[in-house]
């Protein structure tokens, strides 16, 4: 009996986790989250004995930073290779010749890179947050770290399938790609604050800035689920607790993640479903 | 069955395609010509609706830009790139068959006509086969797939004569039903596939019309090559010039242009003339020299 069809995506997605499973990136990513994770549990974590719940927070805060510049760039950088690299080889190209829709190929792959990265992330992050639980880890504060730190890189996997979507250069999406994650994880969070300093902004438009920017939502939202006042983030997490509270800040925080993982999904299925972006 | 009307193709300000008509009538054979960057590769990705473009343009009565999915259906696609799939043939051809819902047998099959055994190659990475073997695979894929329409972008561009010689076996045994567009830089392999011809230049139509009649358009004109000894030669270049200015060839022969029922008159002339005739032979200009001449007639039409 012939095996029943799968819809295209779903082929898609099959193919690009595949491909995935087997590439230097895949096992690459898994160990550097495995070995950091697991540093920052054994290490970071030694400070808790000594110094009670606040140098606890101190160490994870210090994960938080490291992911939130690692987990970034590792989910953008195949997220735009999984189009760009397609299209340089061809098998773009001829893939969309084939009897399916061009947003069915755009979701393919997106599906497919989305599960590929977040289960990089979740064998590195999953063992270190057992081994922080065994080490005295509230198993909330795992769960909700495992959690943020998946939603980065989905935000990260999205934004990246959008850019190659957008631009149909390899080289010029990897450089836009760059840029955007040196905007957001650096330039973004000591640009807002220089400019707060230097040209008197509304703390309205720092704590705006801090909800819009997925990267500051991020480190905002995990921070808040271990450190009730947030003073671990200094001035910025004192204007977001005044005005939101610490679990607002939280659900404000995944619904930010959650609408950056949307619409750069959105808006390069748009694009892509006109023309497949092979060009023009 | 294709038809484009007033199809348009801008890549910023350069028209490639400027309000083009087509009508292909299912089981037409036909050959796309034009010099590079005429926009015949632009045309087949317009026709897959892999590019964004203005004016209508259906194949098999779908509409390209509202109901690609279907359109591509009934199109088997040979790029003259082949994809650098990564993975293994057996792979590639189960990935494929999977999206067009064919089995890989059947793919096997075809190949099994040109005798390549299918199952052996079909553990080799994609990336380790000859552009050859692949191109040969795209075409059993889309002929398994019992399409309706065929478009081969230069197919046989990089292969060797073996590899050419078993792809023009594929594609003579083609079903007559199935409507053929093939782009093509070699005439012998127009001239097994195709009867009407298309040339594509500066964003239109310069030529539509059958094999025989472009030939007709394209003249008898060849060049005649006489290698004659040193001491003779000036004498034959003398004589060589009442046809056409004798020009020295690479390897010492004098060349000139004429009417190809003229080279054996010329070459009388010159035996009855004494001069001693080394070797002589003709040569016919290439597709694309004769294509320049048909560009450039239209040019100055």
């Amino acid at each position: 009996m012939r095996e029943r069809r799968r819809a295209p995506w779903m082929l898609l997605a099959g193919r690009t986790v595949t491909l995935a499973l087997g590439a230097r990136w895949f096992v690459w990513y898994v160990a550097v989250f495995l070995v950091g994770g697991g540093v920052f549990a054994l290490f970071g974590l030694e400070g808790t004995v000594v110094d009670g719940y606040r140098g606890f927070a101190r160490a994870v805060a210090g994960l938080v930073h490291l992911s939130l510049v690692i987990v970034p760039i590792m989910a953008l950088l195949p997220a735009i290779g999984v189009i760009a690299d397609d299209r340089e080889s061809g098998e773009l190209e001829y893939t969309l010749a084939q009897p399916v829709t061009f947003g069915d190929v755009y979701v393919g792959k997106w599906i497919g890179t989305l599960v590929a990265v977040t289960l990089t992330v979740m064998i590195g992050f999953a063992a270190m947050a057992g081994l922080a639980v065994i080490r005295g880890m509230p198993a909330r504060v795992a769960t909700g770290l495992l959690v943020f730190v998946m939603l980065i890189a989905m935000v990260f996997v999205s934004t990246g399938c959008a850019i190659a979507a957008l631009i149909p250069s390899r080289a010029r999406a990897m450089s836009v790609g760059l840029i955007l994650w040196l905007t957001l994880v650096a330039l973004g969070t000591l640009g807002i604050i220089a400019m707060f300093i230097r040209m008197g902004l509304s703390s309205t438009v720092l704590v705006a800035w801090s909800l819009f920017n997925p990267v500051e939502a991020f480190r905002l939202g995990v921070v808040s689920l271990l450190d009730a006042d947030l003073s671990v983030l200094g001035p910025i997490g004192a204007q977001v607790l005044n005005r939101v509270g610490s679990q607002g800040t939280v659900v404000l925080a995944a619904l930010t993640l959650l609408a950056w993982t949307l619409l750069p999904a959105g808006l390069g299925w748009l694009v892509f479903r006109r023309s497949g972006a092979m060009s023009g | 069955m294709i038809t484009a009307r007033n199809l348009t193709k801008t890549f910023g300000r350069h028209r490639v395609l400027d309000g083009v008509d087509l009508c292909v009538p299912a089981g037409e054979r036909v050959a796309l010509l034009g010099v590079n960057g005429a926009g015949k590769t632009t045309l087949f990705r317009c026709l897959l609706g892999a590019t964004r473009f203005q004016g209508q343009l259906t194949v098999g009565g779908h509409d390209v830009r509202t109901d690609g999915r279907a359109a591509r259906t009934g199109i088997g696609y040979v790029p003259q790139r082949p994809p650098r799939f990564q993975g293994t043939l057996g792979d590639m051809v189960d990935f494929y068959c999977r999206l067009r819902d064919i089995p890989a047998d059947r793919v096997a099959s075809v190949l099994a006509s040109v005798h390549l055994d299918f199952a052996q190659q079909a553990r080799k990475a994609v990336t380790a086969l000859s552009g050859g073997m692949l191109q040969k695979v795209l075409l059993a894929l889309a002929l398994a797939a019992d399409v309706d329409v065929l478009l081969l972008d230069e197919p046989t561009a990089n292969l060797d004569p073996g590899a050419r010689r078993d792809l023009l076996h594929l594609l003579n045994g083609i079903a007559p039903e199935v409507t053929v567009l093939l782009s093509s830089h070699r005439l012998a392999d127009i001239e097994a596939v195709a009867y009407r011809v298309l040339v594509l230049h500066d964003g239109g139509w310069v030529f539509d019309g059958s094999l025989d009649d472009m030939r007709g358009r394209l003249g008898r004109t060849t060049t005649l090559w006489v290698k004659v000894p040193g001491t003779a030669r000036q004498q034959a270049r003398t004589l060589l010039d009442t046809a056409g200015p004798a020009v020295p060839g690479s390897n010492g022969a004098l060349g000139t242009s004429v009417e190809r029922p003229d080279a054996a008159d010329l070459i009388r002339r010159l035996r009855e003339a004494g001069i001693p005739i080394e070797n002589f032979w003709m040569e016919s200009p290439s597709l694309e020299q004769q294509l320049e001449t048909l560009v450039g007639g239209s040019r100055h039409a």
